[in-house]
């Protein structure tokens, strides 16, 4: 099949041979990938994130890699660990052992036959580009199955790594399938060295009354660009809490797609620490897609230096969807003249017996909280520091395992300097 | 210990404080009375440099300094502390943790040994029974959520930990039942001692039946009307404002 591809990019991302399994699916998103450019700043939804940076780059594809996880290793979740290297499975870094019987958390490669519902999540979104990209290429990934009922007491840890010494694409897949009535607690976390694309896909099924809390951490490397990916489908009566936390890449963007159906009950919470010339875009979409559902959004951004950070807030509700409770907040702090943050609700109601609210500010430091704390002892500098660190705090000290909690509360101590006010738990 | 000399200060441009007298010795209690809107939280605001206020004229003496060389924080540290009428909520930053800074701020400012978080806990335990607080707030946002009664317990809490020489508290009374009231008063009575002063903004005279002062004064109009012993409070408890006013009108007070 010869396909007809105008980017260069995008072909020379598709020119290394196609993987053997998923073929259909992989015809497919290369059908839609044909003729394709990366988007740009014409395209509405890419107004304000300009991809010129990544298409003057070449990315090759990623080939296996020894990487020192030491440091990233999380005590609760020592045994219940999947590591991703450069796109590709490192059975040497993961350890499973602890993972309860009867939960599937393997990779892709080894469990594919229970993976019939890969790719499967519509949602009424068109697929990205960059969706498309790592469903054409990606190597491997992580299924999480767990089966109706079981309630699982220790959170799972998914770990994806980039070690790249010449830029390189790598495309992390997620499946996760949590049957009806089971629980579940998931860290994603992404992080790496050197230039290199990651385009992360995570598919999610939450089934009826089932419960799944799922943290993100993106931290890569400050060369990294970032295009994450994120569908879940929220079975009646269930619930899906996501909190998608990014500190790294020059270049990241988010884009979550959330199905509620009957009674289901999301949150969906960013926080973006941003310096230097970084760029970090939210793009949700929440579908209320059935009655009496509950949907909440907290995003922050904390922008300094040069960077900048978008917003655009999307939730439609659907005509049946009566009883809906939508709540969204956006809530941005500019750390200096230069910072640059764009943010936009985007509300589509349909029904008419409904709750939905948003909120956007955008702002500096308000004076009169620093006044209270300078009247309390605490010098300018200190009493600045300790509110960006609480306005960060807000988010991390609802990071239910506690030492990722606790990192990355020392994480945004340093970038906030605040370290020296010391423990501020 | 503090000395106000023909005070005034305005906001955006407009005078609110017009010329302020006054005098506090240590052990004093002092009573700041007047109608709403007549300067009282002004003037608290303004020793304790609020930035919204500009200082227009006057001087004000702390231990003999001139007050208004020193930052905000720098005030708070040489020994005054004002719990306000509205605390702001700072979400994010534990109570606990910010109480800790502000008493290891202090400690290192008159160079005492700062408390580690294990020796701060002890510490603040001792120090929550004072104002009867439940322990489940030291681990909660500073003010982040709390009820009117809770912010003022909270604040009367930290000035139980900073141990201010000066203490101005701005209609502690607001948001709270009789109950809580006579909590924090009887807690503002034991924090007194023979080498701190303590100057109460109200409204109401109720709360200075607990908190007994020596001396009451009546602002209006952002300047003193009369000065008088506490039974001006019992005074103005029967009668109201309006007759200081129209004595100040004719001429007869100062």
């Amino acid at each position: 099949m010869t396909l007809a591809l105008t980017s260069s990019f995008i072909a020379d991302l598709l020119a290394g041979p196609r993987p053997s399994e998923w073929g259909d699916l992989r015809k497919a998103a290369e059908a839609r990938l044909a003729g394709r450019d990366l988007p740009t700043s014409s395209d509405e939804d890419w107004k304000y994130t300009n991809l010129k940076a990544l298409g003057n780059l070449a990315f090759s594809p990623a080939p296996r890699a020894a990487v020192d996880i030491s440091g990233h290793l999380l005590p609760e979740m020592v045994g219940t660990r999947q590591v991703f290297v450069n796109g590709h499975h490192a059975p040497h870094a993961s350890c499973a052992s602890a993972v309860p019987a009867g939960v599937r958390f393997l990779p892709l490669s080894i469990a594919s036959e229970a993976c019939h519902s890969l790719g499967s999540l519509e949602n009424g979104a068109e697929q990205g580009v960059f969706e498309d990209l790592n469903t054409a290429r990606f190597e491997d990934g992580a299924v999480l199955l767990v089966p109706k009922n079981m309630k699982v007491a220790l959170p799972l840890h998914l770990l994806f790594i980039t070690k790249a010494d010449t830029p390189l694409a790598v495309f992390p897949r997620v499946l996760m399938v949590l049957e009806r009535g089971a629980e579940l607690e998931l860290v994603e976390e992404h992080y790496g060295t050197g230039t290199y694309l990651s385009c992360p896909v995570v598919e999610v099924r939450v089934g009826e009354g089932a419960v799944l809390r799922h943290e993100r951490v993106q931290r890569d490397s400050d060369e990294a660009f970032h295009f994450g990916t994120l569908r879940a489908e929220v079975a009646k009566g269930g619930q899906y809490h996501s909190r998608t936390l990014s500190f790294g890449a020059r270049l990241s963007r988010q884009q979550p797609w959330v199905r509620l159906a009957e009674g289901a009950e999301v949150s969906l919470d960013g926080l973006a620490l941003l310096d230097d010339h970084q760029v970090a875009d939210t793009h949700s979409f929440l579908l209320h897609a059935e009655p009496h559902a509950t949907s909440h959004q907290l995003h922050k951004c904390i922008v300094d230096g040069q960077a900048r950070a978008i917003f655009n807030g999307q939730i439609r509700v659907a005509p049946h969807a009566q009883g809906t409770d939508a709540r969204q907040q956006s809530r941005n702090l500019l750390l200096s003249e230069s910072a640059r943050m764009d943010t936009k609700p985007q509300l589509e109601i349909y029904a008419d017996d409904v709750k939905c609210s948003h909120g956007a500010t955008v702002g500096q430091l308000d004076p009169e909280e620093l006044f209270y704390l300078q009247s309390r002892g605490l010098n300018a500098d200190d009493a600045r520091n300790l509110l960006t660190y609480g306005f960060a705090g807000d988010v991390l000290n609802r990071i239910p395992v506690a030492s990722l909690r606790r990192a990355l509360r020392q994480l945004v101590m340093a970038r906030t300097q605040a370290d020296s006010l010391g423990d501020l738990s | 210990m503090l000395s106000i000399k023909n005070l005034t200060a305005s906001i955006n441009g407009t005078p609110v404080l017009k010329g302020i007298d006054l005098e506090m010795k240590a052990g004093e209690i002092h009573a700041l009375m007047g109608p709403n809107g007549s300067g009282k939280s002004t003037l608290g605001k303004v020793l304790v440099g609020h930035p919204a206020y500009e200082v227009t004229g006057g001087e004000v003496l702390f231990e003999g300094k001139n007050l208004f060389d020193l930052e905000p924080d720098a005030r708070a540290r040489a020994g005054i502390f004002m719990g306000f009428q509205h605390p702001i909520e700072v979400p994010g930053v534990s109570n606990a943790a910010f109480l800790r800074l502000a008493y290891n701020k202090k400690a290192e400012a008159e160079g005492r040994d700062e408390l580690d978080p294990l020796e701060f806990d002890d510490f603040i335990h001792e120090k929550i029974k004072l104002v009867a607080m439940k322990e489940e707030f030291l681990d909660r946002s500073l003010n982040e959520g709390f009820s009117g009664g809770e912010k003022k317990r909270n604040e009367i809490l930290q000035m139980a930990v900073l141990e201010p020489k000066l203490a101005i508290l701005d209609e502690l009374d607001s948001g709270l039942d009789i109950d809580a009231l006579r909590v924090l008063g009887d807690a503002v009575n034991k924090l007194q001692r023979p080498d701190r002063a303590l100057l109460i903004i109200t409204h109401f005279p109720r709360i200075l039946e607990t908190i007994q002062p020596q001396y009451v004064h009546v602002l209006s109009g952002g300047r003193i009307l009369k000065s008088a012993g506490k039974e001006l409070a019992i005074e103005l408890e029967e009668r109201g404002y309006d007759w200081v006013l129209e004595e100040a009108a004719a001429g007869g007070v100062r």
